[in-house]
């Protein structure tokens, strides 16, 4: 048995120790909004935090996380509300929208650490995740316009 | 959003309570114009409430005495937003209140709500939606407001001219009366005829709501918040989870396989041989995964693909395409007689151009979901599919029984890009066998090695063009010789059957529709193919425009002209065309003074009878052939734009995808065998890479076509027209991969 905090629950799951954090959160724990894109940590749609820091969970052994705090999209706010998930909405970034939990969290690992990023910034940042439908012009904008948010509001 | 397809795909709801609801949604809608009411959510046994009545004046739409509306989408969703803009064409029609408009997906085979462009099938693709459906969904809608007004003015006893609609309201301004839609269904005996109307009676663009306005697409939110149901997010009762172990060449299978190591990981249930693979059957996804690395199996070696390599299928190719005696099919409309004309020219210009095979790289890998009776001959199914019709018949062929006898729950589509959108769909049938073997529901996630391996892609081409000039210096005639593949085949053989030997998906856009040349003749030469192949994003667009719109600037180049002036003077019959081209000149400032080490180039295409035009600004690193894309400009003409911020998006979307596809994609084949195995190898692009980019989409008044394709295909000819700029050297293969282009400037 494997003990995790999930979006601030503790729970334990009954998987090999090997067994990638990604299909421990989609299947075991049926939170699907993560997304398995490529299992080699090329696309990024699998993007979660372990203790605040975006991690691609298909590379994650779910032992190594054992005890520690993960946080899902379905995690990231209570109402869908984060500044960046409100971007999202507002300026309609979603295309197929596959990538795009992989996506904000990245994003949300940015702004964390760093509320005020630059272009430059957002581009090194981002670059780890893929989106095929090309939404990176959306995505750099919503950025722009979380980071503007989360300043006002300080 | 609600979409009911989803919601029942997710309730665990039973499949004879399934089959139960779709019976009575598809008797509603049964035929053309008649009225019934059923009670919706409840089964016909349960008694019915006033608040509960619906009525159809249509097949396309339902209302409520609950003042909802529910409309139909015959299409499905990847990314393209026709979900929400094509029911919206009703919505405004019918004056109905979009906030309390649910859509739903038609999810049976059902021909009357078919795309006439695909044989009346269910079928999402070519950027046809909007276009194919505006006047019928218009129709609709204005037949069902009609018919709503005719009763309340019986009703009221008032002339139906003095009658009005607002959303979802019918008023009588005289006397100030209302009522709600919902209510004339509760409270008012409606007409037993449903009224005619004619085009004549649709809505003024003037008074649209939401037509050209940008009403967000419906499934923004959850895609923003992970709630979106893909078909890899099925949860099934009871479900088992499969990987496929698929032979790595197309016509052989398992011949000896030994499964001792993969039983005895903990968590298998069985491993279950099909002709073409084999299947690995567990109770976690981890386990197929830990036991699919544990399989050890021997192929048999039979198939003729086993001699297939990419490089000799482009030699092969090109001695085809330069074979003039080697007589293609014609496409499109060939126009006076382009041979005669280029072997009595003053002057020919020639050029061969290659294109190798190109994978969709749609994010979510494929997979499919299926619960199979226990004679076999039944299944339920749950995919993203670009088509209900061709799903559900390629199921049934599957497991050799009828259409009725499967029922599909279309779910969203993490990218489709025409990979979804075959008859038989390969990871329908590894659940449907498998789950036929283990009489139980199972879910097969294939990994993104399997999705390369296993690849149906954009096939490889060459092409060979000729173009003569007349005395005066005009282009005169154009002969473009296409050798690739056919692509129907293998894609839908009934398709095939109606089309062949012409092959849109092979050929489209070698036609001559933009520019005005007096003999033209394009001609598919059919070449054997080295690697599954079907229809890509822009279908072939994506290498006949690249051939095409470098040789313009070929064509230009050796007339001294200024390749802009030459495309104006190409196009100058078509007006829409003409405005894109100044209108993109304008936004790069074509003509400007670059350094040295920069340039502009240029490129039309079109799809789906929309049009766009493209300017590329690069640089190039000459010691490695690396191109520098520092800024983009794309402009299209779509005709009415039902929503110009998806409109641009898309147009946004389409210029990386051929930045990327036309910079760095590239599939190859040694032995019949894919070599390309994951993002590492088969690089899609990244934000550090894309450039800035502005792009436009103009909206005018004549009729919506698409934008799902738009643009897409121009972007590799601008790159190679500015490369031929900077450097003087034409780079003639695509992607324009440092590799070729490094060949290319050392030549």
């Amino acid at each position: 048995m494997i003990s995790l905090k999930i979006n601030g629950v503790d729970t334990t799951v009954d998987a090999q120790e090997d067994t990638p954090l990604l299909w421990v959160i989609r299947e075991h724990l049926k939170l699907t909004g993560t997304k398995f894109g490529c299992g080699m940590g090329q696309c990024g749609a699998c993007t979660v935090h372990v203790d605040g820091h975006p991690t691609y969970s298909c590379l994650t052994p779910v032992a190594t996380v054992n005890g520690k705090s993960i946080t899902t999209i379905e995690g990231l706010s209570e109402k869908s509300d984060h500044p960046l998930q409100k971007a999202w909405v507002d300026l309609e970034v979603a295309q197929c929208g596959y990538c795009q939990s992989g996506q904000i969290m990245r994003a949300a690992g940015l702004l964390a650490n760093n509320p005020k990023p630059t272009r430059t910034d957002i581009v090194n940042h981002m670059s780890s995740n893929l989106c095929r439908c090309g939404t990176y012009p959306a995505i750099m904008a919503a950025i722009e316009q979380a980071s503007a948010e989360i300043a006002d509001e300080k | 959003m609600k979409n009911r397809a989803n919601d029942i795909a997710t309730s665990g709801i039973s499949r004879r309570e399934f089959l139960h609801s779709t019976a009575s949604i598809s008797f509603v809608v049964g035929t053309g114009g008649a009225i019934a009411a059923c009670s919706s959510g409840a089964g016909p046994e349960a008694e019915s409430t006033v608040a509960d009545k619906t009525v159809t004046p249509n097949i396309w739409v339902t209302i409520g005495a609950n003042n909802q509306i529910v409309i139909k989408y015959a299409g499905t969703e990847m990314g393209q937003g026709s979900m929400t803009h094509v029911p919206l064409i009703l919505a405004e029609h019918m004056d109905a209140d979009w906030a309390d408009v649910s859509v739903e997906t038609v999810a049976v085979n059902d021909k009357s709500y078919g795309n006439p462009i695909f044989q009346n099938n269910l079928y999402t693709a070519g950027s046809t939606h909007v276009m194919v459906y505006f006047d019928k969904l218009a129709h609709a809608g204005t037949q069902a407001r009609k018919w709503l007004m005719s009763a309340v003015a019986e009703h009221w006893q008032v002339p139906m001219t003095e009658l009005s609609t607002k959303p979802q309201v019918v008023a009588h301004a005289a006397s100030g009366k209302e009522i709600s839609f919902g209510d004339i269904v509760a409270s008012i005996e409606l007409p037993t005829e449903i009224p005619e109307v004619d085009k004549s009676e649709f809505k003024a663009k003037s008074d649209y709501r939401y037509l050209g306005k940008s009403i967000m697409r419906r499934d923004v939110p959850a895609k923003s918040n992970g709630s979106q149901l893909y078909g890899m997010d099925v949860q099934v009762p009871g479900m088992a989870f499969a990987a496929i172990h698929r032979c790595p060449v197309e016509g052989d299978g398992p011949a000896i396989v030994d499964d001792v190591a993969a039983r005895a990981v903990p968590g298998i249930i069985d491993i279950v041989t099909l002709p073409y693979g084999v299947a690995i059957v567990g109770e976690t996804v981890e386990a197929t995964k830990v036991a699919k690395s544990k399989l050890q199996v021997t192929w048999t070696e039979k198939s003729p693909f086993r001699k297939k390599n990419l490089d000799t299928s482009l030699r092969e190719y090109q001695s085809a395409a330069h074979d003039l005696d080697l007589a293609g099919v014609a496409w499109g409309r060939p126009s006076g007689d382009a041979k005669a004309h280029l072997s009595s020219a003053d002057r020919v210009v020639e050029a061969t151009y290659s294109s190798d095979p190109a994978y969709h790289a749609q994010m979510e890998p494929l997979n499919a979901t299926a619960s199979v009776s226990d004679d076999g001959k039944s299944a339920e199914i749950w995919v993203g599919t670009q088509t209900q019709s061709l799903t559900i018949m390629g199921a049934a062929e599957a497991l050799e029984t009828e259409e009725a006898n499967i029922t599909l729950h279309p779910l969203s589509m993490g990218g489709g890009f025409g990979r979804r959108s075959v008859l038989r769909q390969q990871y329908v049938d590894d659940a449907l066998f498998t789950s036929r073997a283990l009489k139980r529901p199972i879910k097969v996630i294939w990994s993104r090695e399997d999705d390369l391996l296993a690849g149906q892609f954009r096939g490889p081409a060459v092409q060979y063009l000729r173009g003569a000039f007349g005395a005066d210096g005009k282009l005169t005639a154009v002969h473009h010789r296409v050798a690739t593949p056919y692509n129907l085949p293998t894609m839908n053989k009934h398709r095939w059957e109606a089309s062949k030997p012409k092959d849109v998906i092979s050929m489209l856009g070698s036609e001559n529709s933009t520019y005005d040349i007096a003999h033209h003749l394009a001609e598919h030469i059919p070449t054997d193919r080295p690697c599954r192949v079907i229809a890509y994003r822009g279908v072939a667009t994506s290498y006949t425009k690249f051939a095409i719109e470098s040789f313009v600037d070929e064509l230009a180049h050796d007339r001294g002209i200024n390749p802009l002036e030459m495309r104006l003077q190409l196009c100058h019959k078509n007006p829409r065309m003409t405005k894109v081209l100044e209108r993109v000149a304008e936004l790069a400032d074509w003509g400007r003074k670059m350094p040295a080490d920069r340039a502009l180039g240029l490129a039309i295409s079109g799809y789906s009878r929309s049009l766009s035009a493209g300017i590329a600004e690069i640089a190039v690193d000459s010691s490695n052939g690396r191109i520098s894309v520092l800024r983009y400009f794309g402009v299209g003409d779509a005709g009415f734009i039902v929503s110009p911020k998806n409109a641009q998006a898309q147009l946004l979307g389409n210029i990386i995808f051929g930045l990327s596809s036309g910079l760095h994609e590239r599939v190859t084949i040694k032995d019949g065998i894919v070599q390309q195995s994951n993002f590492h190898d088969y690089r899609i692009m990244r934000m550090n890479e894309v450039p800035d980019i502005q792009a436009e989409v103009l909206t005018n008044d004549a009729p919506p076509t698409g934008v799902g394709e738009l643009g897409m295909a121009m972007v590799a000819p601008s790159i190679a027209n500015a490369l031929f700029t900077i450097t003087g050297k034409r780079v003639r293969h695509m992607p324009l991969a440092p590799d070729v282009v490094l060949r290319a400037l050392n030549t």
